[in-house]
């Protein structure tokens, strides 16, 4: 097998697994800010729903 | 020693699974025959330790199917825990109950199996033979007693059984077909098989010691 | 309260030693005068991603043990992780090595030692992914997990014996994969590809388990909210 032959092949190896690894790195960043967020918006509706029972509890 | 005859007790009254598993043995080869003689005077010669233990295997999944189903469903695991003895005992008792079962299928299917598929008379390496046939049994009902206690407790019960034994079990089949289609094929003495048995001593050992370290758990419920 | 979820440095250093290492293996290791020839360079990635995932199902075992000792949760949270992980890269081991097969032998597949013994490690952690999935409870199926981590880990080194030394007897094992004593440069390129490989299974352990813990908390707070 020729040099160049044999360079495309090792080539397509490397890129597959930069590929597949550089993806799974951006997806799993995508799942952190995606839960962040979540977890943001969840503890801010959690806070207003006990400052609105604080006050209903204060009437 | 108790649950072990309470488990040989209970199917030597029924004889069910033992006689459906034989059963099933026997129709294996059948098909295996039919499977792999496409052309006329196909030489199954080299493989004839696969179909053996290919088959043995699959019955094996079977029977642990059956036998740990019925007792989940009648409680029996309930009342054993309650007795004070040593889980890993329970796990002793029910391989040597299923070692058993197996060694009698085989008893019955090898002669078979010698008569439909092996053209060499093997009588010379009969106690190789043998040794093989028996750590790699034991090692097949270790490992498939350990994985079934845990199998039955899960939703899909004997679907997951499969799943779970069949790659774990994968250098077994290595070693024990290996060394089975030499002694059938070419025959060969403990020499040459040498390496073969060395390797189901050790897995052997290894497996039984995890399930000892392990069974604990995989039984508590 | 927000925990600081990722390493970034982690990342950054391990994407420095690929990046290294990649370059290393083009430009600076000598190319192997055997009949692989070039193809031989595959070999940076492909050998410490495979060395990577057998350290993933390592720490799976020793997590899995933890577990059964001490039943802290925990545990079981980092064998999944790991698991999954050591799962990714055994994938990427078998890609790679399918690719390097045509690249050396002119076919996509045999059955040879290290594919086989991958290709078994696979459906055995495909497994216990298979498992875990018909356990409803979490404690027992932790224990259930962690007793086939156990047991799975075992059985990679036997399967790697059995399916390289078995055959022998019947039909031996013509091939021989490349690599055997390394010279400098391609120690130090082989080294540092392996070094970032394992910078990166940690920094993905690390921000997996990150994922785990927030997506427990998001469940928590949508408890609190509907309860």
């Amino acid at each position: 097998m020729s040099i160049e032959e044999g360079a495309r092949f090792v080539a397509a190896a490397y890129a597959v697994i930069l590929a597949v690894l550089v993806l799974y790195y951006f997806i799993s960043a995508r799942r952190v800010n995606t839960l962040r967020r979540d977890v943001e918006l969840l503890e801010q509706e959690v806070q207003r729903r006990q400052a609105g029972a604080g006050e209903a509890g204060g009437e | 020693m108790a649950i072990l005859r309470k488990d040989l007790i209970r199917e030597l009254r029924t004889r069910e699974m033992l006689i459906s598993m034989i059963l099933f043995v026997l129709l294996a080869m059948v098909i295996f025959h039919y499977a792999f003689t496409v052309k006329e005077g196909a030489d199954l010669t080299y493989f004839t330790g696969g179909m053996l233990w290919v088959t043995f295997i699959f019955a094996m999944l079977l029977g642990l199917n059956r036998s740990f189903a019925q007792e989940k469903d009648e409680r029996c695991l309930d009342g054993l825990l309650l007795c004070p003895v040593d889980r890993v005992t329970i796990f002793f008792a029910k391989t040597a109950g299923n070692l058993i079962f197996l060694l009698i299928i085989q008893a019955v299917a090898v002669p078979v199996f010698t008569l439909f598929f092996v053209e060499r008379s093997y009588v010379g390496d009969l106690l190789p033979f043998l040794v093989v046939l028996l750590l790699a049994d034991v090692g097949i009902c270790a490992l498939g007693t350990l994985l079934a206690t845990i199998s039955m407790n899960t939703r899909s019960r004997d679907l997951l059984l499969p799943i779970i034994f069949l790659p774990l079990i994968v250098p077994v089949l290595i070693a024990a077909t290996g060394a089975t289609t030499l002694i059938f094929a070419e025959g060969a003495g403990f020499g040459g098989l040498l390496a073969r048995v060395l390797f189901l001593l050790g897995f052997d050992v290894v497996f039984i010691a995890a399930a000892y370290g392990t069974y604990d758990f995989a039984i508590g419920e | 309260m927000k925990q600081l979820v990722s390493a970034p440095a982690l990342f950054v250093e391990a994407g420095i030693c690929l990046i290294a290492g990649l370059l290393l293996a083009f430009l600076y290791a000598p190319i192997d005068v055997s009949s692989m020839g070039f193809s031989q360079k595959i070999f940076y990635y492909h050998a410490p991603i495979a060395e990577t995932a057998l350290v993933a199902f390592g720490i799976a075992f020793v997590a899995a043990i933890a577990y059964l000792r001490t039943q802290d949760l925990k545990w079981d949270r980092l064998g999944l992780v790991c698991v999954r992980l050591g799962l990714l890269f055994s994938l990427l081991v078998m890609i790679t090595g399918m690719i390097w097969g045509k690249a050396a032998w002119g076919v996509w597949w045999a059955w040879e030692p290290r594919l086989t013994t991958f290709l078994l490690v696979c459906f055995l952690y495909i497994a216990y992914l298979v498992l875990r999935s018909v356990v409803e409870e979490e404690q027992r199926r932790a224990t259930y997990a962690a007793v086939f981590a156990i047991i799975a880990f075992i059985d990679v080194p036997m399967t790697f014996f059995a399916t390289r030394f078995l055959p022998e007897g019947l039909h031996p094992v013509v091939i021989s994969a490349g690599g055997s004593g390394m010279e400098g440069s391609m120690l130090v390129s082989f080294l540092i590809s392996m070094l970032g490989m394992t910078l990166l299974l940690v920094a993905l352990i690390r921000r997996d388990l990150a994922v785990e813990d927030l997506k427990d908390r998001v469940a928590d707070l949508k408890n609190t909210i509907g309860g």
